[in-house]
């Protein structure tokens, strides 16, 4: 019996599988729950991309193991954020592009290249090729995921605290990617001394607020 | 370090009645130094503009230039066609002149930008 109990019937007839609760109840809250998918989407196109552009920016930090490793946790910890916010896209009834051009196309940030031209033969010019320009493109990357998600934090709020919750656990560890590449920077750059008030994540990439279900090693 | 110039314009901010930002009708005059983006004075003087990455790149804050001159020296996805149709995007456009602006024009920029085939325009106009 649903007779007096408030929650027990609402707009969604029952049984009716066209139509989400989950999605519902946001609309009701006064965001648009396709509107905000479709920036899901955009934030982690961002996500994934940075990966991708990770793994490039890590590899030409020859010889600076310790550059290389703090971009690792970053490289593995935006990954995470993709991870963690697939399935809300799914669940507000959205799905990722088939086509990963059109993904990276609409990604919210820009493509984080190795700040130097490729050479005749298919690798980078590595000639003039500077640490510090490569810790400029790590931390301008995270500068926009910050400003992705405190939008998307903006959008959530006192609405829907499935997604907020996503999107402020991934700002924490925007937030301190950027102080980590402010710290880097600061000393390769200007010889400043800038600390972000990091030592080490237990493991590499270890995400520790955002990591999905830790369902293998590797998530 | 290179030395910020003094000059300012007047950027007159014009929102469209059909906006559906809270300042949807209003219009707002500001100084902008040169080397201020139009966004960043915008949002320094309340008015609250919608953007995203703040690089150029993914056109939340499109807006359309009605009169005057801006540059956009940092953007990093900004076409030919754009300035030649007069749309700009504030986070990244620095004022030449005094200029006007209208803004929240996101919609009709994607269309834009698919119509040219230029990213983002197809890819989110087909999701
Ligand atoms: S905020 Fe992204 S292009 Fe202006």
């Amino acid at each position: 019996m649903s007779d007096g109990k408030e929650h027990g019937s609402g707009s969604v007839e029952p049984g009716d599988t066209s139509k989400r609760v989950g999605a519902e109840v946001i609309r009701e809250r006064g965001v648009d729950p396709e509107e905000l998918r479709e920036k899901l989407i955009d934030a982690i196109g961002a996500e994934f991309t940075t990966y991708y552009y990770y793994t490039n920016l890590r590899m030409h930090l020859a010889g600076e193991e310790d550059y290389k490793e703090i971009t690792e946790d970053a490289r593995l910890e935006d990954r995470a954020h993709f991870e963690l916010v697939v399935p809300r896209i799914y669940e507000l009834e959205g799905s990722l592009p088939n086509d990963i051009r059109d993904f990276a196309d609409r990604a919210s940030c820009p493509d984080a290249e190795v700040p130097t031209p490729m050479d005749d033969n298919g690798g980078f010019d590595t000639s003039d090729l500077e640490v510090e320009d490569i810790l400029e493109v790590l931390l301008e990357a995270e500068r926009c995921a910050i400003r992705t998600w405190s939008e998307i934090c903006d959008m959530t709020r006192g609405a829907d605290p499935r997604t907020y919750d996503m999107a402020q656990r991934i700002l924490n560890e925007e937030m301190d990617h950027e102080a980590w590449f402010i710290e880097l920077l600061s000393k390769e750059r200007d010889d400043e001394i800038n600390p972000a008030g990091h030592f080490a994540r237990g493991e590499p990439g270890d995400a520790p607020y955002s990591t999905n279900n830790r369902f293998n090693d590797s998530a | 370090m290179t030395r910020s110039s003094n000059e300012t314009w007047t950027v007159t901010i014009v929102v469209p009645e059909d906006s559906s930002l809270d300042e949807a009708g209003e219009t707002y005059d500001l100084e902008v130094g040169a080397d201020e983006t139009i966004l960043t004075a915008a949002r320094s003087a309340g008015v609250w503009l919608p953007a995203d990455c703040q690089q150029g790149w993914c056109t939340t804050c499109a807006a359309r230039l009605v009169d005057g001159d801006v540059v956009h020296p940092n953007a990093r996805r900004y076409y030919d066609e754009d300035d030649e149709a007069g749309y700009i995007l504030p986070c990244t456009a620095k004022p030449r002149t005094d200029t006007t602006v209208v803004v929240d024009q996101y919609d009709d920029f994607l269309e834009f930008r698919a119509a040219n085939d230029r990213p983002p325009g197809n890819s989110k106009l087909d999701s």
